[in-house]
């Protein structure tokens, strides 16, 4: 320990380091933060590095017809992405078109209309589905929801709608359950939960008298919403279906146990389909090292990564425009 | 409290008050179990302003927010006695609260302009309660910005975000949107709190002339700015009503201690 410095009786000269040692801490503090921050970059590099690496020989095998190609066959070494890139953009989408109007009534009903003691309780199970782990969600999927497609919704819909023009095409097929459908439900159970809670938190955010100032010119529940609110939480809301869409893209587990699993193409919602994450998953242990068809699962993670950032791009995008 | 009502002969024998516009009797407000207004009875005058003055939390905002049931928009909170405006209880729980707030306005502490356009900000409420043309809009919208002296200053950009004008220019928007509904009452709650000195005495100006079409209940927390605009004063403190007079009066001989102590700074 050092000694206290005497007392001073003028002031320090300003060119005068502080007496008490405090400045060696203050840089190992930098040192230290700086090297996270460091982390962060580096470990992205490398994630993107690794799977541009593993997939060059099949990105180099097949060049630009691994994108457009729609074959997955180990038999005759033949791979080509679209069919899961297809399964993933579809189920996602099918998530997001479900999901979302869920989750921005659950939120608005949360903040806006729900008495505070019910708003806390359904708040608390909106945070504890959001933590339930996906396995549990492709188990669920599997037991409840694919045989309930299989019995009743696809049977319903190939009565009432198998001969109408075009939606035909979407309910056309052997009624097995697995599929686009499946998936995008499951999906859409599981990122509700999330984006609910970020639309919850934007909405909670918003300043009551603006919400008070147009009731108070005699507007209804509705046209508040419609006209205020929402206007108002654009941004927030952007960020939460983001956040949906990025989980849904990803997702792996609950999505295999129900999608069928098969690399096709096509109109039927109903029809067994893949994701990119669902057939890494399935054929990544049956890879050999080196071969071809690691390769190309390596590159099928480039691109789904890529799907990730455009996503985020795309988000940004649209939030930059909101404020121009 | 009543008392003092009573004692006020210019109150209820005032043949004037016959020209009410709001005549609050009885009215008790509760947030809750939390009893905020105890047995408030006065009236508000035709086209005249009424300032309401006193400590925080004294009820001032709170009856305020009673008479266009905006606590309607909270469980908890309920009033009872009456408050009636054209005929009708305010209270009644029949009443239409959409019609009722086209007939009542409100402007709050701090500027809302809406996230829209400057035009839009004001046809909003319009829209919600007339079925007007184009031309007629045009005209409306033109007139309550005339009104609030802001049609020059925003007249090439009606069409842009009404975000991007000064806090002072957002709340007289806010003002020409209440009054674009064409409402008899105007409720300001506090309505320069958050503006600088000019604008506030922008604001101020504007209630003389608004006065002759509306009747103008305002809350502030700003003596100079009641004795200023005010014709009526009356003075809340905990909950309580305790003395309604004319502004000069208030400010120069009120009858209640309670008053006189607080106008003279001596608590607040």
């Amino acid at each position: 320990m050092k000694r206290a410095p005497a007392p001073r009786t003028t002031p320090a000269p300003l060119q005068e380091a502080r007496a008490t040692p405090l400045w060696k801490g203050d840089r190992l503090f930098r040192l230290v933060v700086g090297f996270c921050a460091l982390l962060v970059l580096v470990s992205l590099g490398g994630l993107v590095l690794t799977m541009a690496f593993g997939g060059s020989k099949a990105f180099a095998t097949f060049g630009p017809e691994f994108v457009v190609s729609n074959i997955w066959n180990p038999v005759t070494n033949q791979y080509g992405a679209l069919a899961p890139v297809f399964g993933t953009l579809g189920s996602t989408l099918i998530a997001i078109l479900i999901g979302v109007p869920l989750a921005f009534g659950a939120a608005f009903w949360l903040t806006n209309i729900a008495p505070p003691v019910i708003a806390g309780i359904v708040g608390t199970a909106v945070q504890l589905l959001a933590a339930v782990p996906s396995i549990i969600f492709g188990m669920w999927g599997f037991f409840i929801v694919v045989p309930f497609m299989a019995q009743h919704v696809q049977p319903f819909f190939r009565h009432h709608f198998g001969h109408v023009p075009v939606i035909r095409w979407l309910v056309h097929g052997a009624p097995f359950g697995y599929g686009l459908l499946t998936g995008g439900i499951v999906l859409a159970v599981m990122i509700t939960p999330f984006v609910t809670a970020v639309m919850r938190d934007v909405f909670a955010v918003m300043p009551p008298m603006l919400k008070e100032s147009a009731y108070g010119l005699g507007a209804t529940r509705w046209e508040v919403m419609r006209r205020v609110i929402v206007p108002w939480s654009r941004a927030g809301m952007i960020g939460g279906v983001v956040l949906g869409m990025g989980r849904a893209l990803g997702e792996t587990m609950a999505v295999t146990f129900v999608i069928g699993n098969a690399n096709t193409i096509g109109w039927s919602l109903f029809a067994p389909r893949n994701t990119v994450a669902s057939l890494v998953a399935l054929e990544f242990p049956e890879s050999a090292a080196g071969s071809l068809k690691l390769s190309s699962l390596l590159a099928l993670g480039f691109i789904l990564m890529l799907l990730s950032f455009t996503t985020l791009a795309f988000a940004r995008w649209l939030l930059r425009e909101k404020k121009a | 409290m009543s008392e003092a009502l009573h004692e006020s002969p210019d109150q209820k024998a005032d043949p004037e008050s016959r020209d009410a516009a709001l005549e609050v009797r009885d009215l008790d407000f509760y947030y809750g179990e939390k009893q905020a207004l105890k047995s408030i009875s006065m009236d508000f005058r035709k086209q005249s302003v009424t300032a309401m003055i006193g400590p925080s939390g004294c009820g001032k905002s709170t009856l305020l927010r009673i008479f266009n049931r905006m606590y309607d928009l909270y469980p908890g909170q309920k009033a009872t006695g009456s408050v009636m405006f054209d005929g009708a209880n305010i209270l009644d729980p029949a009443l239409d609260l959409n019609t009722l707030r086209s007939r009542i306005g409100m402007v709050f502490q701090k500027p809302t302009p809406f996230p829209m356009s400057i035009y839009d900000n004001i046809a909003f409420g319009v829209r919600l309660h007339e079925k007007l043309s184009r031309h007629e809009m045009d005209a409306r919208v033109e007139d309550v910005l005339t009104r609030v002296a802001l049609w020059k200053e925003v007249r090439d950009r009606l069409r842009e975000p009404a975000s991007g004008m000064s806090g002072g220019q957002q709340q007289r928007l806010c003002i020409a949107r209440s009054i674009a509904t064409r409402p008899e009452v105007l409720l300001l709650d506090e309505p320069t709190s958050a503006l600088d000195p000019i604008s506030t005495a922008r604001i101020e100006e504007l209630l003389d002339e608004l006065k002759r079409d509306f009747t103008i209940a305002i809350v502030t927390h700003n003596m100079q700015q009641a004795a200023r605009c005010a014709d009526q004063v009356a003075f809340f403190y905990l909950g309580t009503l305790i003395e309604m007079d004319s502004a000069d009066r208030m400010f120069t001989n009120p009858r209640q201690k309670q008053t006189q102590d607080y106008i003279t700074g001596r608590f607040g």
